[in-house]
């Protein structure tokens, strides 16, 4: 059922907060993503030419890194960039089969597998390019915000966080209910000033980044060297000095 | 984005289908057949529409991952333009062939005149609904505009008009006057539609700027120069195979030339020459030549030229 759901009063919106301050860029968070995903519910998720010159695969979170410069500041940007759950989901309404869809209980964007014939419309629909192509189901694939990790029972309380933001060694991923303004991630998304990707498209993402903070540091004037004395004298004096104070 | 061979043959055989399919159908409604011989005009043209697009849906199978579950794409047709062009494409079958039964019960009568009108809603429907699945995707500036819905339909109405020209030249020996202008007037309307969306997206601004793309905008993103430093990958992946094609622009207009050339001035220089009895069979068949090939290489370049917002992230212009 390709139509957006309407959303029902009081449900949830489950999604990411990034925050590009913190982010180091170390791909730990697309690493552990590939590992989880190759594995649990979600199959296998296919890897080309593995060993060869030319290795490709189909991987839900990718980490690009950036240089930006404002205000005579530049600083590297790290952004991890994967499935935003949008509210406005254009990968959902063009799907010709239902096999992509918005969950109306927690806004989660999945693809059934089991359905999709794959046309790749979804993947051209997508401004963020978070939707790949499996070649050797012949379907497309997406983040699935771990749906079979949050959501599993057998699992520690603390354990159900998508594989992403639990692997993260700068906590710059966090995970929780957007639709809930007192969360921990709304909350942090009106203290830091969290934005949209692409806000212009109008897709209206559930997923948040913080932006990087202001980085000034302040530089303090460097020290002037101490007038020293001329002569031989002196330097020995110098040198007996450094010896001492050693 | 990237050319796809099934696709650049879907688009271009259903055109030649529906958009011959079109101009039966509205010769049928206005009753501007040639009496003697509308049946068998009927019969041929309806055979020769439907084998175009069964071709052409018969291609757009081979782009699907999983082909043995084509028949599910007709069931979003609420919200997907890509499930109403396979609704709208099937639902013409059966409206094709009951004109081409009313034209051979009842030549062209009142029947066949109501069939015709269906057959040509039914099949500019379909070209709508096919040129809708581009024209809807908001990532692609070179597709989302309001030249792509007009402009597919216009391409449809030429290339069946040079089929329906070519009937009529077998059946009759010339395309006649009004088969001869309806040809050569969709050349040159076409002609025109292509120069004028060149020219809408040679004058576009990229939908986003990089600083857009990673969120800047709360940072003043007019003053936030970024640039790519790192990609994910050091090799191509789906996104960059799929989305990320670039086209060299003195080779795009090199294409553009020769597109505009043997799509439709060849095809319009001939067709004139065929309405005015000059060699009319050879012309007919050189100016469909022509526009086959040249509405191929000219739906190349519609997906070649077209850019995705999401190639992007990757630093490439969009």
């Amino acid at each position: 059922m390709t139509m957006l759901p309407k959303a029902a009063p009081g449900a949830r919106k489950l999604g990411l907060v990034i925050d590009l301050d913190t982010c180091v860029g170390c791909h730990a968070c697309a690493v552990s993503c590939k590992e989880w995903n190759g594995g649990g519910e979600a199959g296998a998720l296919p890897d080309y030419d593995k060993y060869g010159t030319n290795p490709d695969g189909v991987w839900f979170n990718r980490v690009h890194s950036y240089e930006t410069e404002s205000q005579g500041c530049s600083r590297t940007v790290n952004l991890p960039r994967s499935c935003l759950h949008c509210e406005d989901a254009l990968c959902v309404t063009v799907c010709p089969t239902g096999a992509s869809y918005k969950r109306a209980e927690d806004g989660i964007v999945l693809i059934d597998t089991d359905i999709c014939i794959g046309c790749k419309l979804c993947s051209w629909a997508c401004p963020y390019g978070a939707r790949e192509f499996d070649e050797d189901a012949g379907v497309m694939r997406k983040c699935t915000l771990c749906v079979d990790r949050i959501y599993d029972q057998s699992l520690p309380e603390a354990e159900r966080e998508p594989a992403c933001v639990a692997s993260c060694p700068a906590r710059a991923r966090h995970f929780g209910d957007l639709a809930d303004p007192q969360s921990g991630v709304s909350r942090l998304v009106a203290e830091r000033g969290g934005t949209d990707l692409l806000a212009d498209f109008g897709y209206r993402p559930t997923n948040k980044y913080l932006p990087p903070r202001r980085a000034s540091i302040p530089v303090p004037p460097a020290p002037t060297p101490e007038p020293r004395g001329g002569g031989i004298g002196s330097a020995l004096l110098n040198l007996l000095d450094k010896a001492l104070s050693r | 984005m990237t050319p796809a061979a099934s696709i650049l043959l879907l688009t271009t055989a259903t055109g030649f289908g529906y958009g011959l399919l079109a101009w039966i159908g509205l010769y049928a409604a206005l009753g501007l057949l040639p009496p003697a011989r509308a049946a068998s005009l009927v019969i041929a043209g309806v055979a020769l529409a439907l084998l175009l697009a069964a071709l052409g849906l018969a291609a757009s199978m081979l782009h699907l991952g999983r082909k043995a579950r084509a028949w599910r794409a007709f069931s979003q047709w609420r919200s997907s333009w890509l499930s109403r062009e396979g609704v709208a494409a099937v639902l013409t079958f059966p409206v094709a062939i009951a004109l081409g039964l009313a034209a051979l019960r009842d030549g062209d009568g009142g029947w066949t005149r109501v069939a015709g009108l269906a057959a040509l809603a039914a099949s500019l429907g379909t070209v709508y609904c096919t040129a809708m699945i581009y024209g809807s995707l908001k990532p692609i500036r070179q597709w989302h505009n309001p030249h792509t819905a007009p402009d597919y339909l216009i391409y449809a109405a030429f290339s069946g008009a040079i089929l329906f020209a070519l009937l009529r030249t077998v059946v009759f020996g010339t395309p006649g006057l009004v088969a001869g202008a309806a040809a050569a007037g969709s050349a040159a309307l076409a002609l025109i539609a292509k120069w004028l969306y060149w020219r809408h997206i040679d004058a576009q601004t990229p939908l986003a700027t990089l600083a857009n793309a990673i969120g800047l905008r709360a940072d003043g993103a007019a003053k936030t120069v970024v640039k790519p430093l790192d990609a994910p990958h050091f090799t191509e992946n789906f996104v960059l195979r799929e989305m990320g094609y670039v086209i060299g622009r003195r080779h795009a207009a090199r294409l553009r030339r020769i597109a505009l050339a043997t799509a439709f001035l060849l095809p319009l220089a001939l067709t004139v020459m065929a309405t005015l009895a000059v060699f009319p069979l050879a012309a007919i068949v050189l100016a469909l030549g022509g526009a086959a090939i040249g509405l191929l290489i000219e739906r190349w370049l519609f997906f070649a030229e077209a850019t995705h917002v999401s190639a992007l992230y990757y630093g490439r212009a969009i």
